[in-house]
């Protein structure tokens, strides 16, 4: 997410290390998530990139979280011959 | 030529618009663009399927350099794909999200939308920073974007249509965060 709104505002972790008073090695940790940065850190970060996280109550989708997993198992091969089989389904569920 | 594709002023006379959807196939498509040495990363619904979201789709965008041998060697690929205007493309043009010109081609292994830079990104050069290749089987491995900065491109469209799309990418990079510290 940090690394999301410093792209999108175009910043260097140097300019925005300056921009919010924390070293670029800092920031460097929370991009590569070898530590988490609090919430008011968080939105601190979001915010000097000029951007708003809203933070909401949402139910959690445990579904998609299973199917996301499963997902990770497979090989990138099996993923795109799953997506072309669904083609080929659709295709005969039109008629095609 | 087809390289003038990707400029702004290119006119659109004498290029032919297809009428008819072929079946997709992502596979013959790459490899034609690899076979052309044609130096690029797969964006969008493709790529995130192959980074593990479940889509459907039946067409590729590449993001490609370019350098103008690049462009050559893409124009040559994009002639022997037979690649002509998609039906259409206006309205996905404007669907795609692009600071510069979006071409979208139908060729004859499915669509093909060249975005030479997708919003919220600097083009190639940035996003292949961070892009893996990800082997496709038949010793197909093209570069694809990475999970955040396929989240990148998703919202900076701002749209909320696309939110159930970010959220399964923000997922999918906190399960990949997880496997990294458990390494």
């Amino acid at each position: 997410m940090i690394r999301e709104a410093r792209l999108r505002a175009g910043l260097t972790q140097t300019e925005l290390g300056e921009r919010t008073g924390r070293e670029r090695s800092v920031i460097a940790r929370w991009e590569q998530g070898a530590v988490s940065p609090s919430i008011d850190n968080l939105l601190d970060v979001v915010h000097a990139c000029g951007f708003d996280l809203p933070l909401v109550l949402v139910t959690r989708d445990v579904a998609q979280d299973e199917r996301l997993e499963a997902n990770r198992k497979l090989s990138p091969e099996r993923r795109v011959d799953r997506l072309l089989a669904r083609l080929r389904a659709e295709e005969r569920d039109n008629g095609g | 030529m087809w390289i003038d594709c990707l400029r702004d002023s290119a006119p659109k006379s004498g290029i032919t618009v297809a009428d008819s959807q072929p079946s997709f196939d992502p596979i013959a498509l790459l490899a034609a663009l690899d076979r052309h040495r044609v130096t690029y990363i797969v964006i969008g619904a493709f790529a995130r399927v192959v980074q593990g979201t479940e889509e459907v789709t039946r067409g590729i965008d590449i993001v490609p350099s370019t350098r103008e041998e690049n462009l050559r060697r893409l124009d040559t690929a994009l002639g022997e794909l037979h690649a002509s205007y998609a039906e259409g493309a206006e309205e996905a043009v404007a669907d795609a999200g692009s600071s510069q010109a979006v071409r979208v081609l139908a060729t004859d292994f499915g669509e093909l939308k060249v975005v030479p830079r997708p919003v919220g990104t600097g083009g190639y050069d940035d996003l292949r920073r961070a892009a893996t290749r990800e082997p496709l089987g038949q010793g197909l491995r093209p570069s694809v974007a990475s999970v955040g900065d396929l989240s990148r491109m998703l919202s900076a469209l701002e749209r909320e249509a696309d939110l159930p799309k970010i959220k399964a990418l923000r997922r999918l990079a906190e399960l990949e965060m997880t496997r990294g510290i458990e390494r």
